[in-house]
């Protein structure tokens, strides 16, 4: 309060109240109205309310392309999560050291986010299809979506690992310790909740990429596509439902990665 | 010693070689491509400039590709009106609300822009509660047809679907000021708009920056809001790349419209790069 009493006047601080209330409605209104929406027993999506029916979500429970499509997600999610998180704990553990080159590095690490996410899309596709090999699920979905998140599981591990005490290191070493013998039983118990919360955060960013899946995407939908191709074919009543439940699951899952990296966060601050 | 180069080497090999092969590789082959024809029969390796000749000479591109650059930039102003205010406000609460708050900003955003937004789809259009909303007052007595599937509709979904990335940079630089420098100017005598104009606004430019940059770049390639609520005539570059992989069938075209994309997109990196980080640019938004 003593901080905010400089830089706020009593009147602005009122105003700005009302308008961080006049924020908060618009960004949950729609969420809330979709909320409504989905129990709505009208077959045309929005107003006015004809009465109340659980047969949407019925519905998309009872739907194999739903259901199918979690699983497809879920499992690239898994893939794409270990693949990124493995990748991007070797080459942060070789960033703590100086190599020539290490900026281009670094940059071609971040590559994959900078360039925009139709460009990251049409690549894959054009080369996976001009040698063609064929647009799958396991092959250039996964490849997609390790793109994607390989960056961002780079960027959480990278701090957490940068400062991470050497000493301990040459001091197992100067044990007698092996290379690989320090690594497994000094350093990895050590940022083993960071690489936890990588994988997480990386499955998080998996389960919600659409614009690179689209254009690489075989006959196996994850569930934004599936959402997507719904929506732009044909406004089936059970798409307000269907919406519900991905915010609810893809809200989860991230909030259970954040909480993690978070953790980890605190925890490495504290040794320090 | 010489450990130590084969273990690096060891270390940085299985990042490097999938980048090559995924990303350098793919993006190069983009290159190339560029300079190809794409026919009836597909595609022929070529060296030709028609591409990027077509692009320069049909004004139909640059049209698209100014309106492009207008629509990311009205989205990211209108962005920055309405994160300052709520990043100002957040950044100066205090105890049990600010975490509360600071959580429910985020959550929205932690869920597919795909489903965010469809979500506008049943408040503007015909059927839509805001219609639902003007009919039951009494200010219209017909549904408004017009407010979905053109530009207003795009920016309120951009708005929306990106305002974070605004929001969280400029929020963590008002959140990284010295108290201090609030209480000394306070303590000579500056009233509080004073110390907003001389101390807040001038140390939040970087975070301001970043969120700009983000928001721009963001919105300059946006997919996917400008198809659901921007109707046919809401295309963007995107969709015209999107286009020639689909209908069109010209991947040579698309390759240089994609090129040509990532090109402004490095070079607004480049320039904002030379007022903040690069890493700050993108750990803000996420992580």
């Amino acid at each position: 309060m003593a901080r905010s009493a400089h830089a706020l006047s009593r009147t602005s601080r009122v105003a700005l109240s009302v308008y961080a209330a006049a924020l908060y409605v618009f960004l949950y209104g729609p969420i809330v109205m979709i909320g409504v929406l989905s129990f709505n027993s009208s077959r045309i999506i929005g107003f006015p309310i004809r009465g109340f029916t659980g047969e949407w979500y019925l519905k998309v429970f009872q739907s194999s392309q739903f259901l199918t499509a979690l699983f497809n997600s879920i499992g690239v999610g898994i893939v794409a999560a270990l693949v990124a998180t493995t990748l991007a704990l070797t080459l942060a553990l070789a960033f703590r050291r100086d190599f020539p080159m290490k900026g281009v590095v670094f940059n071609l690490v971040l590559m994959p986010i900078v360039m925009p996410g139709i460009v990251g899309g049409i690549v894959l596709l054009m080369f996976f299809g001009y040698l063609n090999m064929g647009f799958s699920l396991w092959t250039s979905v996964a490849v997609a979506h390790v793109n994607w998140v390989l960056p961002f599981a780079f960027l959480t591990l990278y701090p957490r690992i940068h400062g991470f005490d050497v000493a301990l290191e040459e001091a197992a070493m100067d044990l007698g310790a092996s290379r690989f013998e320090v690594m497994r039983y000094v350093v990895f118990p050590i940022i083993r909740p960071a690489i936890v919360a990588t994988a997480l955060f990386s499955f998080s960013l998996s389960f919600d990429e659409f614009i690179r899946t689209l254009f690489v995407t075989g006959a196996q939908r994850t569930v934004p596509v599936m959402f997507w191709t719904l929506v732009m074919d044909e406004l089936v009543p059970e798409l307000p439902a269907m919406a519900v439940l991905i915010i609810l699951i893809s809200a989860t899952v991230a909030m259970i990665g954040a909480v993690g990296a978070g953790r980890t966060r605190q925890t490495s601050s504290e040794r320090s | 010693m010489r450990s130590d180069k084969v273990s690096l080497l060891l270390l940085l090999l299985p990042g490097l070689l999938w980048l090559f092969a995924f990303v350098v590789v793919p993006f190069s082959f983009a290159i190339v491509m560029s300079f190809w024809t794409s026919g009836m029969f597909g595609l022929k390796p070529d060296f030709q400039f028609g591409n990027y000749a077509l692009i320069l000479g049909n004004p139909l591109y640059a049209t698209l590709i100014l309106k492009t650059l207008r629509v990311a930039l009205v989205a990211t102003l209108l962005s920055l009106a309405i994160s300052y205010p709520i990043a100002y406000f957040l950044a100066f609460a205090s105890g049990r609300a600010k975490i509360v708050l600071t959580l429910l900003l985020f959550l929205p955003f932690w869920t597919s822009y795909v489903v965010r937004s469809f979500i506008w789809l049943p408040i503007l259009g015909t059927n839509g509660a805001i219609n639902r909303i003007l009919l039951a007052i009494g200010i219209i007595d017909q549904p408004i047809g017009g407010m979905l599937y053109n530009e207003g509709a795009i920016y309120v979904g951009l708005v929306y679907v990106y305002t974070l990335f605004m929001t969280l940079p400029i929020y963590l630089a008002i959140e990284k000021i010295d108290p201090r420098l609030l209480e000394a100017a306070a303590d000579l005598g500056a009233r509080p708009l004073w110390v907003f104009l001389r101390i807040v606004l001038p140390l939040s430019w970087p975070g301001v920056i970043s969120g700009c940059v983000m928001v721009f770049l963001l919105a300059m390639s946006s997919y996917v809001t400008p198809q659901m609520l921007g109707g046919p005539s809401g295309i963007m570059v995107s969709g015209m790349i999107a286009a020639q992989f689909q209908a069109n069938n010209n991947w040579a075209l698309g390759a240089t419209l994609a090129l040509v994309l990532s090109s402004i997109t490095f070079a607004i990196l480049i320039v904002a790069g030379r007022w903040v980080g690069l890493r700050q640019i993108f750990t803000a938004g996420r992580g």
